[in-house]
């Protein structure tokens, strides 16, 4: 994608770069509104993205705040509870996002987590809208299993850019390769075992056997982020990493 | 041509930049949508605000009125109704200013287009809803009624009167301020250099070379850096 458009703010996306509709809807991703009849107008600046099966498209930014979507998996910090919930911060300054009591695998009223202040959870965003607060929880109300959700214990927490937190959560391909263009968890994954879990809010979670192991997994995500290492980089850096461990 | 800038110097700060032009220097920074006080919530859209700190010392009325034209601009520009019940926060603060002693009129128009721009590429970097592209120009107008655009501090000093616009890429006047003596045919003539300037500094790419045997102050700019700073945002694509 080397000549991908570039959008500035309050640009008409050309309609030659839409997806060719046979049928449904077109999905309107980040950084781009539409204004009836069929102009689709700019809000940042991007390099605008097509995804022709999905009939998508958005933009792509590196920073800013998280903004919570509903499906969303976040890493979300206990702030007080409730007689009802919990309320949780997913980003510094904004409004809690509450967390159901009762929003966890197998919780009823006589057992369910205790949770203090402080403590971690890793949940799904339930609702969120504009007009009303947040709301997360902690396993899939449809079929009650908590699917790798729940509250965090011991570990660490690290803050990494929203773009990267999306990029270490897009998997690998059928062959194997990153499509995100990260492989510090893999190739650290090769030397050391440590568990680890991202939030979209920019939250990376690492817990391993030793605070030693634990630091240099979290530091080397952040340095990959912060100075935009390629994948040949961050092979380099985390050799030389694993060599003090 | 345009001024030096840099993006995303703060770490903790949604979005941030830093400009500097040949009069003043620039440290901008965003933080929202951020939880907003009672008393400054506002129903339907988000409420902006704008804190200048001078080089040196606490601001003053001087600042608290930079603040007040700085918040209209931006409230023109961001798409505050993305974002009710919240806030968005911007500070600038100011690192250099001219070494010449300035008329304290001259002084508070010439600071404008430096505020105006900082703060919306720090806009742009936090990700924040934007309207359109905005850019501000300074333009001096000297005894002999010659107009300079982006004028140097010597200019300024000597000048009859300064003018501060804004305008989108539509050409959209955002923002008028001007200080000294002049006529509506001069304020005119001004406004149409400053639109033009203003359109010129994200003009696509392919009217380049239209203008390229132009003034200098006709390069895209503006779209120049945001372009790298997108492409430098979705480099890691082609890495993999």
């Amino acid at each position: 994608m080397a000549t991908s458009t570039i959008l500035l703010p309050g640009e008409v996306v050309p309609t030659d770069q839409l997806p060719k509709l046979k049928k449904g809807t077109l999905t309107l991703g980040p950084g781009l509104r539409h204004i009836p009849p069929s102009t689709i107008l700019s809000t940042t600046a991007g390099a605008l993205h097509v995804d022709h099966k999905k009939s998508a498209l958005w933009l792509e930014h590196s920073n800013g705040r998280y903004q919570p979507a509903g499906g969303d998996l976040v890493i979300a910090q206990v702030h007080h509870g409730g007689a009802e919930s919990y309320s949780c911060s997913l980003t510094p300054y904004t409004p809690f996002a509450s967390l159901g009591q009762l929003a966890f695998e197998g919780a009823n009223k006589k057992t369910r987590p205790q949770l203090k202040a402080g403590d971690l959870v890793y949940a799904r965003v339930s609702k969120a809208s504009k007009w009303d607060d947040t709301e997360i929880e902690c396993f899939n109300s449809g079929t009650g299993k908590a699917e790798g959700m729940g509250p965090l214990k011991g570990g660490m927490l690290f803050q990494v850019s929203p773009l990267f937190a999306r990029r270490l959560m897009m998997g690998t391909d059928k062959d194997g390769t990153s499509k995100g263009g990260v492989v510090v968890l893999e190739e650290v994954g090769e030397k050391v075992k440590f568990e680890v879990a991202v939030g979209r809010n920019g939250r990376v979670w690492v817990d391993s056997g030793s605070v030693r192991e634990t630091l240099a997994v979290g530091k080397l995500l952040v340095q990959a982020d912060e100075q935009g290492l390629n994948v040949e980089a961050q092979r380099k850096a985390v050799k030389k990493v694993l060599k003090d461990v | 041509m345009g001024p030096d800038i840099s993006h995303h110097p703060l770490a903790g700060a949604d979005g941030s930049a830093t400009i500097s032009s040949n009069l003043y220097s620039v440290l901008a920074a965003v933080n929202g949508p951020i939880e907003v006080q009672r008393r400054d919530e506002l129903p339907e859209e988000a409420a902006i605000e704008v804190n200048i700190r001078p080089a040196s010392g606490v601001g003053g009325p001087r600042e608290r009125w930079l603040e007040s034209v700085v918040t209209a601009v931006l409230r023109s520009v961001l798409l505050v109704h993305m974002h009710p019940r919240t806030l968005i926060q911007v500070t600038l603060q100011l690192t250099t200013g001219p070494t010449l002693k300035l008329k304290n009129a001259t002084r508070d128009i010439s600071v404008l287009p430096s505020l105006v721009n900082a703060a919306f590429l720090a806009l742009v970097d936090g990700g924040l809803p934007l309207q359109s592209t905005v850019t501000a120009v300074l333009l001096a107008v000297s005894g002999e009624e010659v107009i300079s655009i982006d004028p140097a501090e010597k200019e300024l000093a000597g000048c009859k009167s300064v003018h501060a616009l804004a305008y989108t890429q539509h050409g959209d006047l955002l923002l008028n301020e001007s200080a000294g003596n002049f006529n509506l045919e001069v304020w005119e003539e001004v406004a149409d250099r400053a639109e033009k300037a203003c359109v010129a500094a994200v003009a696509l790419a392919s009217e380049d070379d239209e203008m390229a045997n132009g003034t200098a102050e006709a390069a895209p700019w503006l779209r120049r850096e945001l372009e790298e700073k997108a492409r430098d945002a979705v480099a890691w694509r082609d890495h993999t």
